[in-house]
């Protein structure tokens, strides 16, 4: 590694990691998003992942390698346990299954022993690194550009606009929407194991609904044009706040502003422009 | 051969019988129009037929097979088609997009072959494209394949449900009163494009409230009153049925057409 870049990691890394954790997570909410369901779990899901891989890295000692994927379990288990009964009804009801989890999951944090109680998991060892981060994130994209320019790609578009005449189309609809569910729920577990492994410390109060709309609001700023959007969403939300430290206070009405402003004068986002889909 | 057949096929909504015990018979092969007056429940069988609606009670078999229970989906991937009477276009996909979402059902290359760009996704979404060029070339939309479907007139809206129904080569399509807002030169051009659609192998099944476009295409004629199915035969059968004449022109025209 070139020394200026050793300097610049050293002194911005946890921006430069939050940058890719962040993105991460805006495609979790991407996936859904380019569906037509609205899910408000995300942060859960990430606190699932976070949790469940700092207990195998800190109570079993198992590698990174074999933590990480294993990190995708416990989020795509609940995403499954709630996604099935829910994805078949219409648009809002994955957002009322979902908007409680991260509530829930804090109170069963905050009363298992076993998992640190209130003080939360400490001691994680510092794993997770640009190129598991960045690397994962780059897969992401590159899949959902490969994707979302196949016929995949042009039938989660035609749910989002029309689910009824894109079943009569031949789109499995509840299918698709739960492929998007579990999808978004191993982005958001790999996204928690990767924060977890950079920051040494995890707490019970980092899951739960303000995060969960501040991922929301990621989706919402970028827009769900393409799968690039989002992310640019993500970096913008990460670095305005360190650009107002000052400010640190007002970060979540500073995300309420934006969702306000965005919902009302950019429906799709700042970065609007969809994804040209064109035969080879 | 019976293409698509119901018996009793019932709907019932809280307090509205919509449809009411009806048996159904398509021929293959054979154009078919479902015609009554408004609320009779026409729109409701499309919905029963396509799976959007689970029927209250009754059946329906598509080629001899039960499919009462199937999703719509699956309709669709057994070769049912249908257009929309309130158009449903995806609005902010190109006109060829659209027409290729009515290809998914013949379409499965499979995650992998998406992911790895395996010449099986190049040779399926190549002749997708193909087939959704000629469909849109057979409803007379060519040069629009790259237009967003929101900028289209509505009689050109109507015209590409139809070519994104028709472009994966139904066995059966539903069309839901393709000529409604036509004038007649547009509704005649209708008229031939769904007689070119029959020759093509395809079972047609419409709704329509302009009389004289039915009785010069259709093959045979149901008619629906309240959720009833009040008559069923050939068209000329049908215009001289004085029940039907009574429900679809109501009563006073019907005294007027006897006293004449
Ligand atoms: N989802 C529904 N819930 C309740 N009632 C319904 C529903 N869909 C249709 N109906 C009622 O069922 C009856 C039949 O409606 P349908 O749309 O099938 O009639 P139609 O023959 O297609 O009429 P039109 O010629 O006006 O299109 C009407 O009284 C309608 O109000
Ligand atoms: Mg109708």
């Amino acid at each position: 590694m070139p020394v200026w870049l050793d300097d610049f990691l050293w002194t911005y890394q946890n921006v430069v990691y939050a940058l890719g954790v962040n993105g991460l997570l805006a495609l979790s909410m991407y996936v859904v998003l380019s569906v037509g369901q609205l899910s408000l779990g995300q942060a859960a899901f990430m606190g699932l992942g976070a949790y469940s891989s700092a207990l195998l890295t800190v109570k079993l000692h198992l590698p990174f390698a074999i933590v990480l994927p294993a990190s995708t379990i416990a989020p795509l288990l609940f995403a499954l346990a709630i996604g099935t009964p829910t994805l078949r009804l219409s648009g809002v009801y994955l957002a009322i299954a979902t908007i409680g989890l991260g509530e829930v999951l804090r109170a069963l944090y905050i009363n298992i022993d076993f998992v640190g109680g209130a003080l939360g998991i400490s001691g994680i060892p510092e794993r997770a690194g640009l190129v598991s981060i960045y690397g994962l994130l780059i897969l992401a994209l590159l899949g959902f550009w490969l994707v979302g320019r196949s016929a995949i790609g042009r039938a989660m578009e035609a749910m989002r606009e029309d689910d009824v005449a894109a079943a009569t189309m031949g789109v499995n609809v509840a299918r698709y929407r739960l492929g998007a569910l579990l999808t978004s729920a191993v982005l958001a577990g790999l996204a928690g194991a990767l924060s977890a492994h950079i920051s040494s410390f995890i707490g019970p109060n980092e899951y739960g609904f303000e995060p969960a709309v501040t991922i929301l609001s990621y989706a919402l700023l970028g827009g769900i044009g393409s799968p690039f959007a989002p992310v640019i969403g993500a970096w913008i939300l990460t670095l305005l706040p360190e650009m107002l430290r000052g400010f640190a206070d007002l970060r979540l009405v500073f995300n309420g502003v934006i969702i306000v402003l965005a919902v009302l004068y950019l429906p799709n986002g700042i970065l609007p422009w969809a994804m040209r889909r064109r035969a080879a | 051969m019976i293409l698509l057949q119901t018996s009793a096929l019932t709907m019932r909504f809280a307090g509205l019988v919509a449809v009411d015990a009806v048996d159904l018979a398509v021929d293959a092969g054979s154009i078919h129009a479902l015609i009554g007056p408004n609320g009779a429940g026409k729109t409701t069988m499309f919905n029963l037929i396509s799976g959007l609606l689970p029927p209250t009670s009754g059946a329906i078999s598509l080629d001899g097979a039960d499919i009462t229970a199937l999703p719509a989906y699956a309709r669709a991937g057994r070769g049912m088609a249908r257009s929309f009477q309130n158009i449903r276009i995806f609005a902010s996909m190109t006109v060829l997009e659209n027409v290729l979402t009515g290809l998914h059902a013949s379409i499965a290359p499979g995650l992998a072959a998406i992911l790895l760009r395996l010449p099986r996704f190049r040779r399926q979404e190549i002749d997708a494209v193909s087939r959704a060029r000629a469909a849109l070339d057979l409803v007379g939309l060519a040069t629009r394949a790259g237009d967003r479907a929101a900028a289209l007139a509505y009689g050109d809206q109507r015209r590409l449900e139809i070519a994104r129904a028709i472009a994966g080569n139904p066995r059966l399509l539903l069309l839901d009163e393709p000529a409604a807002g036509m004038n007649p030169a547009e509704s005649s051009a209708l008229a031939d494009l769904i007689r070119r659609i029959r020759d093509a192998g395809t079972t047609v099944l419409l709704v329509e409230h302009d009389m004289g476009f039915v009785m010069r295409l259709a093959d045979r004629v149901t008619v629906l009153n309240f959720g009833r199915r009040i008559a069923d035969g050939a068209p000329a059968d049908i215009r001289r049925d004085p029940t039907v004449i009574t429900a679809y022109l109501g009563a006073k025209v019907a005294a007027r057409l006897n006293a004449a």
